[in-house]
């Protein structure tokens, strides 16, 4: 076992280096573009598709990190992180749509996650329910208020394969494929993505919050991500706001 | 196809001309040509899903033969650290192939890539095992398998694939595998172990890795590919 004191192997942060809030974007681009909304924001460390600033919000520090494509990389991201010292985490990122009425641009706010990925199972048997932290649903919701964006709540569905779901006809499991989309639409998920439910199941096993707010890809083209980054952010000064209000530690 | 994208200016370091042609997300390529052929270097990424990706993209763009170069874990006692592991095959302890294939369908490496392999470590000198790899999504789960929910199964798991004789784990080539069989395409995989004793540098991987590949061009050449 690693020191506590020593750099995790893969993001190679250490404690010291993140906040208790953290960001999670799946593309290391866009940890910058995220950062740049932080006061006094530092680029702290970089590797493999772990990329990672810290700066603060209201006084408090809080941190973004790529998590890479996929819940292998997610789940390892997480594991590191709360050995830092982080308990709070918000994947920010964008989807497809499930819904068929929803509009490109709009943002899910999620509260579960369907497990149609293999990280998870190595955590906990497959009929744990993979739920997002209450706390980081609420935030996202005021949060979303705030910064104006359209948005709905609800289940997102985290698969590990991006064609799978985009061209499902070509896979050996085609049908496979296409039965179970058409259960997660009769079901009522909102949109796909491929993160979230290894992020949920794991923080619920380390005692952690973890939620989700994903811009939707509709039928249209995708919009600026602007009102995302941003409602992201505004939900981490909702949380720390509740957080400093309920008396609880604000740094590690 | 290393699954570290800082892996690859130091492979490419070892290819003529080599040129950075894309960054993005954890995709990063270089190009450049190994006895006058065009050979690339693109990273993975942890993982099978974003292997998968890599793998389906790359074909798109025209490339057909996949070689995964990373580290691993021995699972056989007695291994060395930086002993090789040449791979035939992959136990898919993972999520992504079951979107490509039902589980029962065998990941499996291209035999060409499997002998280019096997020569050049041989040129090399370099102490090597040659068997299955073990596929997993979670690292900290074989690394750390007692404090899962699942334990006992991933420590029955273990044990099986030890017992079945696998000599590696890793997280990537079984999708590597069942991907390229469904779009016809070869793949392979040569990994550094960590075994006993402490893991160095992984120079030796890298040129077996490149030195596979010359070896791949000249019996395509041969077969007049």
């Amino acid at each position: 076992m690693m020191e506590i004191n020593d750099k995790q192997y893969h993001i190679q942060l250490k404690r010291g280096d993140v906040g208790k809030y953290v960001l999670l974007p799946g593309d290391p681009g866009r940890c910058e573009p995220i950062s740049r909304l932080f006061d006094n924001p530092k680029l702290v460390a970089t590797n493999r598709e772990y990329v990672t600033y810290t700066g603060t919000l209201d006084g408090v520090p809080v941190s973004v990190t790529s998590t890479g494509i996929g819940c292998p990389s997610a789940a390892i991201a997480l594991e590191e992180l709360v050995k830092c010292g982080a308990d709070t985490f918000i994947r920010v990122g964008t989807s497809g749509h499930i819904q068929k009425d929803i509009k490109s641009g709009e943002l899910a706010i999620i509260t579960a996650a369907i497990r149609d990925e293999g990280t998870s199972r190595h955590y906990m048997p497959i009929e744990f329910p993979a739920i997002a932290s209450i706390d980081t649903v609420l935030a996202l919701q005021a949060a979303a208020k705030k910064t104006g964006a359209t948005f709905r709540t609800g289940i997102t569905q985290s698969k590990d394969s991006f064609y799978g779901q985009h061209e499902p006809e070509r896979m050996g499991v085609a049908r496979d494929l296409l039965e179970r989309w058409k259960a997660w639409e009769i079901g009522g998920a909102l949109c796909s993505e491929m993160e979230a439910s290894a992020l949920f199941v794991i923080a619920s096993m380390l005692r952690v919050r973890a939620g989700g707010v994903m811009m939707v890809h509709g039928k249209e083209p995708m919009p600026s991500l602007d009102i995302l980054l941003e409602t992201a952010i505004q939900s981490l000064r909702e949380l720390i706001s509740i957080d400093r209000a309920n008396g609880k530690k604000l740094t590690i | 196809m290393p699954g570290d994208p800082g892996r690859v200016p130091l492979i490419a370091a070892l290819l003529d001309n080599a040129v950075h042609v894309a960054s993005n997300r954890e995709f990063v390529t270089y190009t450049g040509t190994l006895d006058g052929v065009e050979v690339s270097v693109t990273s993975t990424g942890i993982g099978t899903p974003s292997s998968a990706i890599a793998v389906e993209e790359l074909f798109r763009c025209g490339a057909d033969t996949f070689i995964r170069v990373g580290t691993s874990g021995s699972i056989q006692s007695g291994t060395k650290s930086n002993d090789i592991a040449i791979v035939t095959g992959a136990i898919r302890h993972e999520g992504t192939s079951n979107h490509y294939m039902p589980i029962e369908f065998p990941a499996v490496c291209d035999v060409e890539i499997v002998q280019a392999m096997c020569k050049a470590v041989d040129r090399l000198e370099l102490p090597h095992q040659v068997g299955i790899s073990h596929s997993k999504d979670s690292y900290y789960g074989e690394v750390e398998p007692e404090r899962s929910a699942v334990s006992e199964q991933l420590l029955d798991a273990w044990r099986a694939w030890r017992i079945g004789g696998a000599i590696c784990s890793e997280m990537e080539i079984s999708t590597i595998c069942v991907v390229s069989s469904i779009l016809g395409a070869r793949a392979g995989g040569i990994m550094a172990m960590h075994g006993e004793g402490e893991f160095g540098p992984l120079d030796n991987l890298i040129k077996a890795a490149v030195e596979s590949v010359r070896e791949l061009i000249s019996s395509d050449k041969k077969k007049g590919k």
